[in-house]
């Protein structure tokens, strides 16, 4: 199956909730899991208002001739914020989009190979991509917004490196929600 | 070499299943790494940021959010109805009222995964009852939902435009003839289908029921000419036009439908926000690809040495669309227009395609890919609503998918298909 369009039809949660019963060892990963889920999706819906708020009020103000002149650059930055937070999230859910077939379709014990150098890349890209962003906020101090000059851009960029360890976090959690699932479908 | 090496580390990522988005910039960091040095690892904090803060592609979180609150108005379902009213005396009259609402649908929420999820909830099950068999429903359905890619405001349409760095309403206003003139063929293909197989047709035809249904629907029918009205006559631009789709959607649907069903709302903001976060992160990461293969000018190459094997501007033309249907069979749309529109656009430039034309042939390849396995994403939808198997569901699609292809090679090689509004409102 294709976890994107399974996800957009709102069917992934149910195949999920269906295949990943909570037992009580794994408990601590599996309520830092559902926290982690429920503040990401606060998270996404608020951006989500926020962008559409945002792009109305642009065009109202416009049309009454008193056009907000921090629009263009702050739309953007709610954009670029969603795409991170809401990639944590889909991390945690497993519907980046991919190619997932030939390693679901290669035997088990490949398949556990292959998802450990898996999740070692994605992790080891993102502790890079966390390190180069915080790089970024230090050489970004003193730096504010053009349109607004009290709005630090070390706040609007913080996304890269607090995204990229939510990404982190996220990916080894729905890791071990994989590798337990492999587990289980070799006893059952 | 060391650029073939790193397209095959990449293809080798995505074949273990390490996300497009992430193998991108996994692939393009190292290369970059190791051609300018380890210095230059700063700059990826700095590029993913800033691949994302494109303004036009706010217009993608913006028109799923529309197409959300369409689904939790009941403005889908008043547009079914609508349509049933008006085509269901047709033999296989829900076929007919799929491909109508699909028309609709397209001409707000531009996703086609939204549309045949929201649609295919609806008129699979109901085809089902009225005896149609499953694969048949998934299919048409499927194919119908696919319109959205060629008809305005779509999704794709956006990302080639921004990716190719071109009028996204030009290239809006290409895909509409393209798009009509598909819906339409459906509707034939669909109707013969009916006829050969007896289907049955939906409910006679009434003026009466279709003056009623109208008067639920007209607030709904006024949706599409706000929002492209506004985007076309060039009063909105194409991400206020979404801001406009999700304000009117959201009255419409409160203050005369007086129905709001909040927790559908909230999954499917949270499903919109997870499909934009998604392709937005295949968007930042082909932001660092995209500064290597500039750095290097492999786009320039690329196009000089197939230059070299063909001037013929249809005959590459038929390299790309053959290149574009078998990217299609394996990527997901908005992966492939991100990684290669960018490599292929000075090709496009140096053989004298105009990219408003090209914007519709890569989205009318997108379309034909969603339909065909293995990576389909549209068609696999349809099939987990109908719970019918991908291969069988294939089979029935075939004429649909030839519809598609047919439209594809007809807008390729007469280009006043899709051009002829465009030359004659914005050139």
């Amino acid at each position: 199956m294709d976890r994107t369009c399974l996800a957009a039809s709102g069917l992934l949660e149910k195949v999920q909730s269906r295949s990943q019963p909570v037992s009580p060892h794994n408990s601590f990963v599996s309520s830092l899991r559902s926290t982690l889920d429920r503040s990401l999706e606060w998270v996404v819906i608020v951006l989500t208002t926020l962008l559409a708020v945002v792009v109305v009020s642009g065009f109202l103000f416009r049309q009454f001739g008193a056009p907000l002149i921090w629009y263009d650059e702050v739309a953007p930055i709610l954009l670029a914020w969603l795409t991170y937070y809401g990639s944590g999230l889909a991390a945690l859910r497993r519907v980046h989009i991919g190619f997932p077939r030939l390693v679901a379709n290669s035997p088990k014990r490949l398949r556990i190979v292959l998802g450990w150098i898996r999740v070692t890349i994605v992790v080891g890209f993102f502790v890079v991509a966390a390190w180069a962003g915080w790089r970024v906020l230090e050489a970004l101090e003193d730096t504010y917004l053009v349109s607004l000059p009290w709005m630090s851009a070390q706040i609007t960029q913080s996304v890269i490196p607090i995204g990229s360890v939510i990404f982190i976090v996220a990916e080894i959690i729905a890791f071990t929600g994989w590798l337990k699932q492999q587990e289980e479908e070799s006893t059952s | 070499m060391i650029l073939f090496l790193m397209l095959l580390a990449l293809l080798l990522l995505i074949l273990i299943d390490v996300p497009i988005g992430v193998a991108l910039g996994v692939t393009a960091a190292v290369t970059m790494a190791l051609t300018w040095g380890t210095h230059i690892i700063p700059n990826v904090g700095l590029t993913l940021y800033s691949g994302t803060t494109k303004f036009t592609l706010i217009a993608i979180p913006l028109f799923i959010l529309a197409g959300a609150i369409m689904n939790a108005t009941g403005i889908s379902r008043r547009l079914i109805t609508f349509t049933s009213a008006l085509v269901g005396f047709v033999r296989g009259g829900l076929a007919m009222v799929t491909i109508g609402s699909s028309l609709f649908f397209a001409e707000i929420s531009g996703s086609a995964v939204a549309g045949v999820a929201a649609l295919g909830s609806i008129l699979i099950p109901a085809m089902q009852r009225k005896g149609y068999p499953k694969e048949y429903a998934a299919a048409v359905t499927s194919s119908a939902a696919t319109l959205a890619v060629i008809l305005p405001p779509s999704l794709p349409m956006i990302i080639y435009a921004v990716m190719a760095g071109t009028s996204v309403v030009e290239v809006f206003l290409a895909g509409a003839v393209p798009g009509l003139l598909g819906g339409a063929m459906l509707m034939c293909v669909a109707w013969w289908t009916a006829v050969k197989n007896n289907y049955p047709v939906e409910e006679a035809f009434q003026l009466t029921r279709v003056r009623e249904t109208f008067k639920e629907a007209a607030w709904a029918l006024l949706l599409p000419v706000i929002v492209l009205g506004g985007i076309f006559s060039g009063w909105v631009t194409a991400t206020e036009g979404a801001g406009l789709a999700v304000v009117a959607a959201l009255l419409i649907g409160s203050l005369v439908y007086r129905e709001l069903n909040w927790s559908v709302l909230r999954a499917a903001m949270v499903e919109g926000g997870l499909q934009t976060a998604t392709v937005m992160l295949l968007v930042g990461a082909s932001a660092l690809l995209g500064d290597y293969l500039t750095g290097v000018q492999a786009p320039q190459m690329f196009a000089e040495s197939l230059m070299e094997f063909t001037s013929s501007r249809w005959m590459i033309l038929l390299i790309l669309n053959i290149f574009f249907l078998v990217i299609g069979l394996f990527m997901h749309s908005a992966a492939a227009i991100i990684l290669v529109v960018p490599i292929v656009m000075p090709l496009v430039h140096a053989a004298g395609i105009d990219p408003v034309h090209f914007g519709l042939i890569v989205t009318l390849n997108m379309a034909v890919g969603q339909q065909t396995p293995p990576v389909a994403s549209v068609l696999v939808t349809a099939c987990s609503i109908a719970k019918a198997d991908i291969w069988d569901v294939s089979k029935a699609n075939v004429p649909f998918v030839a519809v598609l292809v047919f439209i594809l090679f007809l807008v390729t090689y007469v280009p006043a298909i899709p051009m002829f509004l465009v030359e004659h409102f914005y050139r």
